[in-house]
């Protein structure tokens, strides 16, 4: 029972996960804050949503 | 592209830890001991080959909006899975590498070769890109320990994984009254480190002017 | 009881500082630390998440994992939920507060795969604090990371103006720096 109970919670967290992310990225940025920078050159944060923009900069 | 080549090139010139910087926090603090740094090279090796394979595998079929989500699941399942055959086969292992162990999870260079490489190559190449970048986190790591162990302890103690007890080599190079114990503590970590990395820095530097001056010829 | 929970707060703020003495964070420590501005702007990011995040995990595994039987999934939950909340916060601030996102959106998406948030998170259960205790561990470490960070950046922007060794440019003389930072702060540990 509890591995039932564990796969539903699993795919629960993951089904919230996806559906906030997917909300995040449709919700508009506030005015003003639409090129905003971090100066951070050398951080290798992968997952980190502005390496998209600064990688398509770079091209 | 020659795959050896690109095999070679993770093992030195492009080392996920010295050279490209990933991956670093494991690298500094696990690197006590031989023991801890051939163990965790192994756990890298193994979450990154896997993962590599896997997200490669599923490459066509993950939307293009979600992909690091998927990603972020999958390396945390892999990882879960290592984390427990550890706890159950070395449970030394699991003891002195601690937290690190689950940590291995945001450890950037398997998030980053996900993206990078398997994201876009077939599942062979993803394998032989894993293992090729697992290893240089390997040599970058064993090679840390053994130096930190040995100015920090005077030698190289090196113990079967699997079972504490039994020693397979040990060896003394400096006398006890001479060890530099700051070498096991944070400090020690940072010097080392800045120090190989400046070597590799170097030796990238040496390479690219030998390639030149053959230009010119 | 309220001595030892202060403590414990300075003990994980500098004792046991987590980028000097933990060796966590080092991503960001090397990487947002160019100015003296980005970094508190990480700074104050990395403690908003890491006090909420430890909140809802520590909540989670004790009503929900733990009577479930489901306690080996630590893990796994917890890197959804810090990966989870992150999103959150970004979308709340993008559609309330404009100010607040100007000055800490950039550096939230940063910390989704921040191994400090995910080691307090997990350092909260297999140390079975209880939850004073676990508050002040949750608040403290990122304080501490906060204040590491900062002194860091203003290092930098002086290093930036000096003569370095060709090879020790950029990264490697910023570990050297972080060296003796650490040993400046392993000296606090006699204090406390």
């Amino acid at each position: 029972m509890a591995l039932v109970y564990g796969i539903l919670f699993l795919g629960a967290l993951v089904g919230i996960y996806i559906f906030l992310y997917i909300q995040n990225k449709k919700t508009p940025v506030p005015k003003g804050c639409e090129n905003l920078k971090a100066d951070c050159e050398g951080c290798k944060i992968t997952s980190c949503s502005l390496r998209d923009k600064k990688l398509k900069e770079e091209k | 592209m020659n795959r050896f080549q690109s095999f070679k090139n993770g093992l030195l010139k492009e080392n996920p830890v010295f050279s490209l910087f990933l991956g670093i926090c494991s690298t500094l603090a696990i690197t006590t001991s031989l023991n801890n740094g051939v163990g965790m090279g192994i756990a890298v090796i193994c979450v990154l080959v896997m993962s590599n394979v896997i997200i490669s595998l599923i490459r066509n079929i993950t939307p293009d909006e979600i992909h690091i989500p998927v990603y972020i699941v999958v390396i945390a399942s892999l990882v879960e899975i290592i984390q427990m055959l550890i706890e159950a086969y070395a449970p030394a292992l699991n003891t002195s590498l601690g937290v690190f162990i689950p940590l291995i999870v945001v450890n950037c260079i398997i998030l980053g070769r996900a993206e990078a490489f398997a994201a876009n190559n077939g599942p062979l190449d993803s394998a032989l890109d894993g293992l090729g970048m697992g290893l240089g986190y390997t040599l970058a790591v064993c090679s840390m320990s053994a130096i930190r162990e040995i100015l920090s302890t005077g030698g190289i103690t090196f113990t079967n994984m699997f079972n504490e007890d039994q020693v397979l080599f040990s060896f003394q190079l400096i006398p006890d009254d001479f060890t530099i114990s700051m070498f096991s503590s944070s400090v020690g970590a940072f010097l080392t480190f800045a120090i190989l990395a400046a070597g590799v820095a170097w030796y990238k530097a040496r390479d690219a002017k030998k390639a030149e001056t053959k230009e010119v010829k | 009881m309220f001595g030892e929970l202060v403590g414990l707060l300075f003990t994980s703020m500098i004792v046991n500082n987590v980028v000097l003495a933990q060796f966590l964070g080092m991503c960001p420590f090397m990487g947002v630390s160019r100015k003296r501005s980005s970094a508190v702007g990480m700074g104050m990011a990395v403690v908003f998440v890491i006090v909420a995040a430890a909140l809802v995990t520590y909540g989670l595994h004790y009503l929900v994992l733990v009577p479930l039987g489901l306690d080996y999934m630590d893990l796994i939950t917890f890197i959804l939920v810090i990966a989870s909340l992150v999103q959150l916060t970004e979308m709340f601030i993008k559609k309330t507060s404009p100010g607040l996102y100007k000055s800490l959106g950039v550096y939230l998406p940063l910390i989704t795969t921040n191994c400090v948030v995910l080691n307090v998170c997990l350092v909260n259960i297999t140390n079975g604090y209880d939850f004073p205790h676990m508050l002040m561990y949750s608040i403290g470490t990122p304080l501490g990371f906060a204040l590491v960070l900062v002194i860091f950046s203003t290092i930098r922007e002086r290093l930036d103006l000096s003569d370095v060794p060709e090879f020790f440019k950029g990264n490697p003389i910023a570990l050297v720096c972080a060296a003796i930072m650490a040993m400046a702060f392993s000296a606090f540990s006699g204090v406390i």
